[in-house]
């Protein structure tokens, strides 16, 4: 071709043929000269292999776990790292001179976390590094001080560093959990709300009742608990105050009143009521207690919970005959079905990366934690239990925690979002139901 | 259609009162077709009658056709209203047709009893989601107040209240322990 | 010009009929017997003047010794020499006269014996001579029969050979006469086979060179398409070579793919949105000699996860083939942006 345009060109005076030769040739030349281009569109799909060096220590520690394994379960928890265990370490450095890459890129980490804890006082001084192991540079060199009572906040504080600096998204080691638990049988039995770590850790108990207590379910900003209690003998809504202990009895209507939802800025509760007849939708503005219907159909309308653009709202329905999660734009505008998959779908609780919407789902007999993704409408199973209750996704939508049963009893297990990963949350002793993700407070 | 325990005896005991109400009909019907005054004179197990009312020393209450048919006819309610637990199918809250006398004879009741209250304490199994099954639960809980007052009871001596799955009457994950529990229990106050 | 030199040689009468030939030879075969007998009179070694051929040696003479002697001695030497000497020559002159009579005793006696030998060979020439005569006249007398008898043989041979001679003469004619005809007619068919030939030689060059034009074009032709064909294998082979490194290029760069893949850990916050591009440089062993982020993907940890994939292999698969390697892994762009199936 090159020849022929040659042949074109010459003898002639015209512009357009010269030119023509001129992006013939320049083309030629570009495509001899074109670099291999390779495209990697799929990652490892596994955990990243992440060293987390026992700390060094001077001066005197608290009993209990190590920073170092508070780290490890961590991140073995995210299901997005795999930690080495301390045993196959070649060495324990502390800070950037001990450490050799080429023993850590042998036993195939890809980051190594190091630090020095120091006593002081009556406070413990950190100072970590995370290195990573291949590029040879330093991603993260920190300080952070705590009350030597509080070392676990501390561990929590590094995942979280640790989690943000690798994967880019937000740390959720450090936010609660609240839960209900009951133990005992017949008059015995007790009902308690508790607030723990992520990792199951230092519980307390905010509330025990010889009744029911059922959805709780947090604040934006941390500081409150909603739930549904039994101890007035019939289902009250109330609002609990963490720091105080103080609460308010927010709903009390003849029939139900159930399944308060926060909204982002704390200021209403979606609620079910059933005062007007059957179990309908409500917002309940806290400051003034006034209510807004949002739903009116003569199904069951339950379970609402906000979407993530904070206008509209998940809720579920048996208005089609059985329950269904629908979505309703704003308050007040037609409601879409959403899941379509089964005859069984309940409990929305939609991501905040807006992503996903999380639900209890029947398949066959058994009662899964599916999600749909909200672009595509494709519906995904996420679990391998089968009698599972009550997710909650966590704050930055990565991991979900859920009610499941194990060996006849309730336990709490933590999956990832995609469900890859699963991590059970260590009994503690009796039923565990009912869990909420408590929300990131900085 | 599943039918426990106590639906069968109930079952059982309502067929023993039809029963038992045949054969007296019957056995008059027998002898003939004219009034108790007749018939009541070789009555097993009854009070003798005798034609007309007086004052004689053996003091045998003196029941008439009308009267001891209320009377079976009371006991049948009450043998009736023994049951104070009605079952239901997973997810919904339809009243199973065994149940209807059962409840009319409550609702008689009630509407003979005005000021007798009731509570109406709606279940379900431990399937599925809390607030659902909590929704479910009443649900269930006002069909049967509905009913009840259709046939007669006032909606002032009846409460309601759902328990969703929180107070199953039988532990377990079985069928069984379910279909146990998907139930309304009337708690005569 | 060596061929045509045989050329010369091969046409013509053979060599040895020629006249310059046959006078050649004679002259070499005098020149020849010349020689030999030159060599023949040349005695084979020189005779000594003062000694006949017949002598018979004498007595050796005695080979005066000549030692050198002192001074001293010479004289006295000298002395016993002279006496010796004149004893010397006394001896001598008595040994030379009995020499001279024995010299003379043997000359007389060498004389008789010559005479004798002279005689005897007088005899015997004279009886050779007789001899001789005899057998001359006996062969002169032979010959002149011979003679006779050879003449009237020749004149009869010559009668005959005159007779022979006529018929032959006629014969001749005859047969000449025959010939000529012969001849002519052999000419006319020569001369008809010549044109015939000519015709034939003429048709048949014409021919030849039509095939010969024929061959030429097909020659050409076959010439041209074997250059085709060469062509094309060539390009064939240029191209399969090049598809080759191609394929191979690509069955590399899928287990690079597949390498760096499984090593790649994308933080879970990536995007489909996210494009993180390196510039990737290896070394011929396939390890990595340099990398160099050329496009962000705006967010860090996805930078991050992406040099550290690419770092954290040790060796990339290359091809054997250094061609294939310089041409396109020598130095190459890797994108990495996540596609999630789901």
């Amino acid at each position: 071709m090159f020849m022929k345009s040659r042949f074109r060109c010459s003898g002639s005076f015209l512009k357009t043929p010269i030119i023509a030769c001129l992006v013939l040739f320049l083309a030629a030349s570009l495509s001899a000269r074109a670099e291999l281009l390779i495209r990697i569109t799929e990652g490892a799909g596994s955990a990243i292999p992440i060293a987390v060096v026992p700390f060094a220590e001077s001066g005197s520690m608290p009993a209990g776990d190590k920073v170092g394994s508070i780290v490890q379960a961590d991140l073995t928890m995210s299901g997005e790292f795999r930690p080495l265990e301390p045993s196959k370490m070649l060495s324990l450095p502390s800070e950037r001179s001990e450490v050799y890459f080429r023993d850590w890129r042998m036993l195939g980490q890809r980051y190594v976390l190091v630090g020095q804890l120091t006593r002081n006082g009556d406070r413990i001084q950190a100072r970590y590094e995370l290195f990573d192991v291949n590029q040879e540079k330093r991603i993260l060199g920190e300080t952070a001080a705590v009350p030597a009572s509080n070392l676990r906040s501390l561990g929590h504080h590094i995942s979280d560093r640790v989690y943000e600096a690798i994967t880019g998204a937000p740390g959720v080691f450090s936010t609660k959990l609240a839960y209900i638990t009951v133990s005992g049988e017949g008059e015995q039995t007790r009902y308690r709300l508790q607030v723990s770590d992520v990792d199951g850790k230092r519980s307390k108990v905010r509330l025990e009742s010889r009744e029911p207590i059922l959805s709780p379910a947090w604040s934006p900003d941390g500081k409150k608990l909603a739930y549904v209690s039994f101890e007035t003998g019939k289902p009250v809504i109330f609002v609990h105050e963490l720091a105080t202990g103080e609460r308010q009895k927010v709903a009390d209507f003849p029939g139900l009143n159930s399944a308060p939802a926060w909204s982002a800025d704390g200021r209403s509760l979606l609620m079910t009521l059933s005062r007007d007849g059957n179990a309908e939708i409500y917002q309940m503005d806290l400051a003034s207690r006034n209510l807004t219907r949002l739903t009116d159909h003569w199904a069951i309308d339950t379970e609402a919970a906000w979407d993530h653009a904070d206008r509209g709202i998940y809720f579920t329905s048996d208005r089609s005959g059985g329950p269904q999660i629908y979505h309703m734009e704003r308050p007040g505008a037609e409601p879409r079905r959403i899941t379509f998959g089964s005859r069984y779908n309940a409990r929305p609780r939609p991501s905040p990366t807006g992503d996903y919407v999380y639900y209890v789902h029947q398949r066959d007999s058994a009662f899964h934690i599916a999600r749909t993704n909200l672009e595509t409408g494709e519906e995904t199973v996420i679990t391998r239990t089968g009698s599972d209750e009550s997710p909650s996704v966590a704050p930055n939508g990565r991991l979900l925690i859920y009610a499941t049963r194990q060996n006849g009893e309730g336990v709490l297990t933590v999956v990832s979002a995609d469900g890859g990963a699963a991590y059970s949350l260590p009994a503690s002793g009796g039923e565990v139901r009912e869990p909420a993700w408590g929300p990131v407070t900085r | 259609m599943k039918m426990s325990f106590s639906t069968k005896a109930f079952a059982m005991l309502l067929s023993a009162g039809l029963v038992a109400g045949c054969s007296s009909t019957g056995e008059n019907m027998e002898e003939g077709t004219y009034g108790s005054d007749v018939a009541a004179i070789d009555q097993d197990g009854g009070s003798t009658v005798y034609g007309g009312a007086d004052g004689s020393s053996v003091s045998a209450s003196e029941l008439t056709d009308d009267e001891r048919r209320a009377a079976q006819e009371q006991a049948e309610q009450e043998a009736l209203r023994d049951i104070t637990t009605f079952y239901f199918d997973f997810d919904t809250s339809e009243i199973k047709p065994d149940a209807r006398d059962v409840l009319v004879a409550h609702a008689r009741y009630l509407a003979d009893n005005p000021r007798q209250q009731v509570r109406l304490e709606g279940h379900a199994d431990e399937r599925g989601t809390k607030e659902y099954n909590l929704a479910l639960g009443e649900r269930r809980a006002n069909a049967v107040q509905r009913f009840l007052i259709v046939n007669g009871a006032s909606r002032g001596q009846i409460e309601t209240v759902s328990y969703g799955e929180e107070k199953p009457a039988v532990r377990g994950s079985t069928e069984s322990a379910w279909a146990q529990n998907r139930r309304v229990e009337l708690v005569f106050q | 010009m060596k061929g045509h030199k045989r050329d010369i040689v091969s046409t013509g009468k053979a060599p040895l009929k020629s006249p310059v030939a046959v006078s050649v030879g004679l002259h070499l075969l005098v020149f020849g017997i010349a020689l030999a007998g030159w060599s023949w009179n040349t005695p084979p070694e020189p005779e000594p003047r003062s000694i006949s051929a017949r002598l018979i040696s004498p007595a050796p003479r005695p080979t005066p010794v000549v030692e050198e002697q002192d001074e001293a001695d010479k004289e006295q030497e000298r002395k016993q020499a002279q006496a010796r000497e004149r004893e010397e020559a006394e001896r001598q002159r008595q040994a030379e006269e009995k020499a001279r009579q024995e010299a003379e005793r043997k000359a007389q006696e060498e004389a008789r014996r010559r005479e004798e030998e002279r005689r005897q060979q007088e005899a015997q020439a004279k009886e050779l001579a007789e001899k001789q005569a005899r057998e001359r006249e006996a062969a002169r007398q032979k010959a002149e029969a011979e003679a006779k008898e050879r003449e009237r043989q020749k004149a009869e041979e010559e009668r005959k050979r005159q007779e022979e001679a006529k018929r032959r003469a006629e014969e001749e004619k005859r047969r000449q006469e025959e010939q000529r005809k012969k001849e002519e007619a052999e000419r006319q068919r020569r001369e008809e086979e010549a044109r015939k030939e000519a015709e034939r030689k003429r048709l048949e060059a014409e021919r030849r060179l039509r095939e010969q034009q024929l061959e030429a074009l097909a020659d050409q032709a076959r010439q041209e398409r074997e250059a085709e064909a060469r062509r094309q294998q060539e390009a064939a082979a240029a191209r399969a070579r090049e598809a080759q490194m191609l394929s191979e290029s690509e069955k590399y760069q899928a287990l690079i793919r597949e390498r760096l893949s499984q090593a790649w850990y994308p933080p879970s916050s990536a995007t489909e949105n996210m494009t993180a591009r390196l510039q990737i440089t290896l070394l011929p062993t396939g390890e990595l000699a340099s990398v160099k982020l050329v496009g962000s993907s705006g967010n860090t940890a996805f930078d991050n996860s992406a040099l550290s994939a690419v770092r954290s292999l040790n060796r990339y698969p290359i091809p054997d083939n250094r061609d294939t390697f310089e041409r396109y892994f020598r130095q190459f762009t890797i994108e990495f942006n996540p596609q999630r199936l789901r």
